[in-house]
């Protein structure tokens, strides 16, 4: 929807060539004066700091606004492209740094919990089988809707039950000794403590039965509770071929735990950091895909109400962050390529960094290779990636015509909900994989993504709410003024006729970044580099 | 509905149920009193300690609630303003008053007039930005003036009027019917009374020629200036009764509470509104009573019962709630009423302008 004004002017055989431009100057009139307006404040401002800071501050700023970037970036796409305001954006944001924690510090609790997730998962493969058993259901007419829901709970005590009898290495959210906010001190001092060997509660194999039975129960019940339309597809091979696949992928996972877990122990904590990104983002995929199938898919009728179901969500996440998690903060470990301090550091130069330095001395600023440099470079990465993604390929391609016109690229075969669908899933990933990069640098919080929501909301208004680039541009204004105000909250400003020069306090910061928002929008509505009044 | 009818008769027959309220609300303490307390009738006027004082103190607060909600209700559900500042509205009320009494050692009545005065003075701010920026940005501008407003509330440097982070308190009860802790009786007949008068306003003002201006403003703003009606002025007029409205409760709310905190002008209690009045049905008035009376009890008994679970029930219950009760609680019922699918068409068409003008 971004692009029809742009692709139109392209097309269309308008009038002269000097007349466009023209035109194009007269358009742009009040975007121009407002970006040359903040250039000028932003000269003035780098006139205020000493030259040896201006390359600190600059990639400060880049760093404070790639973390919202990466916040915004899956928030913007899911509202440019399918008018949805997620407010659960920034518990997504923090459930992945949650989850990208528990993969990089222990491993082996990710691994217990995985096992029995693939179990559950494996029956609902088989997806064209319960349907067609639901139909049954279904038919029972008086009795159907009982019938449904007593599945579902049957099926869902089953998974209860069984799901407590599978072994599980996990911390005790109340004893400190054993909270994550201990494990993450002990993992940086390098003396990771594993927990004593858990065991089945039942036989190994009556448990794994059990859990199956429950999750095929919950799978009947659920798919006899929907109304389908259409024809259901036959049951395929790959749908057996799946079952069975995340079956036998998840007994072999448990046998295999100990070996496994020593392994992933063992390797630098740079490639678990890794893994810990990747498990992260498709965890917040799979769950931001769960949340629009099941609750946002009905609301595209009324989408005020997506805002109250979003929220909704976000407490649930919210609370059970903090039921497993427990509620204290607690730190992530730079991975250990970005955790160097041998001798000669911090080093001068970016050279430095190869010869195993994590802080550099950098056109005399000292500077962190993980927050200033990995962050910022991952950041602008993401920004290229995901524009080339929308912009050049084809999957981009039928997400931008679903957007314009869902009923003709129905018409065209193709899938809408499921494109729909993956936007949510890319965005949510998108901000899980945001939450785990910024833990080292920030720590971890369950109030981080309220707070981080909040930023990155404003810096969306400041960008503009259409265009996927102006929420970098939004995203580093921020991060500039952010570190501006606060450098000149230790120096002060020399106001004329002021004898006391004055100093910002902590505390204005982000009421900065609002009044910049307010002023920007009050000029252009659309802000920065929106198009169209939205 | 502009009603032909007239007289005693069909008079009655249209507020009936504030009539039915007001009993029912006059006779709670005293049912409490005598049923779950075992107390007596005179133990609710010598302020006993008990369930029936404590329950009064729920009460006025789900008032206090509802009074902000329905504010709320004229601007989203009537007059299609989509804002997220209205949090601002509320704790206008209740820091001014408040510093009004406790700084500047103010007469209640004259602390009260000037309240009066800086809420209109915001709706006038608000009105100012309504012609500039439109639906979504408009929100989203509200919302950056209420964050403004709430680093400056909770900042140190106004620590001696406002009390920084902790929040206000301290206020002197300036006279006796407004005293929850003394006379909490009066003080809960005063805010119920209150309510129910501004329901009966409200109601009014959305079946007056205003009110039918207001919606057709929400359906169709330019239609509506091609007949001639200066929608800015009314949509102005609604922003200065719904901050009126707001600052009421606002006072309310500082002498019934012992702190003001500055949750009270945060983003949180922006949603919270916006989730009272979605929760009862959006543009219904009613509604917003129903909505504040679900969501207060809603999270106090959940709190209460289950304690840390608390957050995580009532998100359930929110989503629940949206996909069962489509158009809130009182929406629902009335379309369930009026024929299913016309009212159908008419609240979708409502929401998809509200939010596709933005």
């Amino acid at each position: 929807m971004a692009d029809t004004k742009q692709i139109d002017q392209i097309e269309s055989p308008g009038p002269s060539r000097n007349r466009r431009i023209a035109d194009a100057i007269k358009r742009n009139r009040a975007r121009a004066t407002v970006l040359g307006v903040l250039a000028v404040l932003f000269l003035a401002a780098m006139a205020g700091i000493e030259a040896d800071q201006w390359f600190g501050t600059i990639m400060k700023a880049l760093a404070a606004g790639s973390v919202i970037f990466l916040v915004a970036s899956g928030f913007q796409l899911i509202f440019g492209l399918m008018d949805v305001l997620n407010l659960a954006h920034g518990e997504l944001f923090m459930l992945g740094a949650y989850v990208g924690w528990t993969v990089y510090t222990r491993f082996d609790t990710f691994l217990d919990v995985l096992v029995p997730m693939l179990l559950v998962a494996a029956p609902f493969a088989l997806l064209p089988l319960w349907r067609r058993l639901g139909a049954r259901v279904a038919a029972l007419a008086r009795w159907a809707r009982s019938a449904a829901w007593g599945l579902i709970v049957l099926g869902g005590g089953l998974m209860l039950l069984s799901i407590t009898k599978f072994p599980l290495v996990i911390w005790n959210a109340e004893d400190f000794a054993k909270t994550p906010a201990n494990y993450s001190v002990q993992i940086d001092l390098g003396t990771l403590v594993p927990l004593p060997e858990d065991v089945f509660g039942w036989p190994m194999a009556v448990a794994i039965v059990v859990l199956l039975a429950g999750a095929s129960a919950l799978a009947l019940g659920l798919s006899s509770l929907r109304k389908h339309a259409g024809a259901v597809p036959p049951l395929g091979r790959w749908n057996l071929i799946g079952a069975a696949g995340l079956i036998v992928a998840s007994v072999a996972l448990h046998l295999v735990r100990g070996p496994l877990n020593d392994w992933v122990f063992g390797m630098s904590t740079t490639w678990r950091f890794f893994i810990a990104l990747i498990v992260a983002s498709l965890l917040g995929a799979g769950l931001g895909a769960l949340i629009e199938v099941v609750l946002i898919r009905p609301l595209y009728d009324r989408p005020i109400y997506t805002l109250m179901v979003t929220l909704g969500v976000g407490f649930v996440i919210i609370e059970t962050v903090k039921e497993l998690w427990g509620s204290s903060n607690f730190t992530m470990a730079r991975p250990a390529a970005f955790n160097g301090s041998g001798e000669g550091c911090p080093a001068e130069g970016i050279g430095g960094f190869f010869s195993g330095c994590s802080t550099l001395v950098v056109f005399g600023s000292r500077l962190r290779v993980y927050n200033e440099g990995f962050v910022v470079v991952i950041g602008i990465l993401v920004l290229i990636g995901v524009s080339l993604l929308l912009k050049r390929t084809r999957i981009g391609m039928t997400i931008r015509a679903g957007v314009q016109d869902p009923e003709m690229v129905e018409a065209l075969g193709i899938n809408v909900r499921r494109v729909f669908t993956m936007v949510f899933a890319l965005g949510a990933g998108l901000a899980a994989f945001g939450g785990v990069l910024a833990a080292p640098s920030i720590g971890l919080y369950t109030e981080m993504g309220a707070l981080f929501l909040l930023t990155a909301i404003v810096a969306l208004a400041i960008g503009g709410l259409t265009s996927f680039p102006g929420v970098a541009a939004g995203a580093l204004l921020i991060g500039l003024l952010q570190q501006i105000i606060i450098r000149f909250g230790q120096t002060g400003i020399h106001i004329p006729f002021v004898a006391e020069p004055f100093k910002p306090s902590p505390t204005l910061v982000p009421a900065a970044s609002i009044i910049l928002m307010i002023v920007i929008l009050l000029v252009l509505p659309a802000g920065l580099f929106g198009r169209g009044e939205r | 509905m502009l009603t032909a009818e007239r007289g005693p008769r069909a008079l009655w027959r249209r507020r009936r149920g504030v009539v039915y309220m007001a009993l029912a609300l006059l006779m709670f303490p005293f049912v409490i009193s005598l049923l779950v307390d075992g107390q007596g009738i005179a133990s609710v006027w010598n302020n006993d300690l008990g369930n029936a004082r404590f329950l009064q103190g729920l009460a006025i607060e789900v008032f206090i609630l509802g009074l902000f909600a329905i504010s709320y209700d004229l601007l989203l559900g009537v007059a299609g303003i989509i804002s997220f500042g209205h949090a601002m509205f509320f704790a206008v009320g209740a820091y001014g008053f408040g510093i009004m009494l406790k700084s500047f050692e103010l007469h209640w009545v004259i602390a009260l007039l000037l309240v009066g005065v800086l809420a209109v003075l915001q709706a006038l701010l608000f009105a100012i930005l309504l012609p500039r920026v439109k639906g979504l940005t408009f929100a989203l501008v509200t919302l950056g003036i209420a964050a403004v407003f709430w680093i400056v509330i909770s900042s140190s440097d106004l620590a001696q009027w406002a009390g920084a982070e902790i929040g206000l308190q301290g206020v002197e009860t300036p006279v006796w019917f407004l005293d929850t802790t003394n006379h909490r009786f009066v003080f809960y007949l005063l805010v119920a009374a209150i309510m129910l008068g501004v329901y009966v306003l409200y109601t009014k003002i959305a079946d007056s020629p205003m009110g039918r201006v207001l919606v057709s403003v929400r359906e169709n703003e330019d239609r509506s200036l091609m007949l001639g009606y200066n929608t800015f002025w009314f949509k102005t007029a609604a922003l200065i009764v719904s901050s009126l409205t707001a600052a009421l409760a606002g006072v309310l709310h500082t002498m019934h509470q012992p702190i003001v905190t500055p949750n009270v002008a945060g983003l949180t209690f922006a949603i919270t509104v916006l989730l009272m009045v979605l929760i009862g049905g959006a543009g219904t008035i009613s509604g917003a009573l129903v909505g504040a009376a679900v969501y207060r009890l809603l999270n106090f008994y959940l709190d209460k019962w289950f304690g840390g679970a608390s957050g995580l029930l009532v998100g359930l219950v929110f989503v629940l709630l949206v996909l069962y009760l489509p158009y809130g609680i009182v929406g629902t019922w009335r379309v369930k009423k009026a024929g299913i699918k016309e009212g159908r068409a008419r609240l979708r068409r409502m929401f998809e302008r509200a939010l596709s003008r933005s």
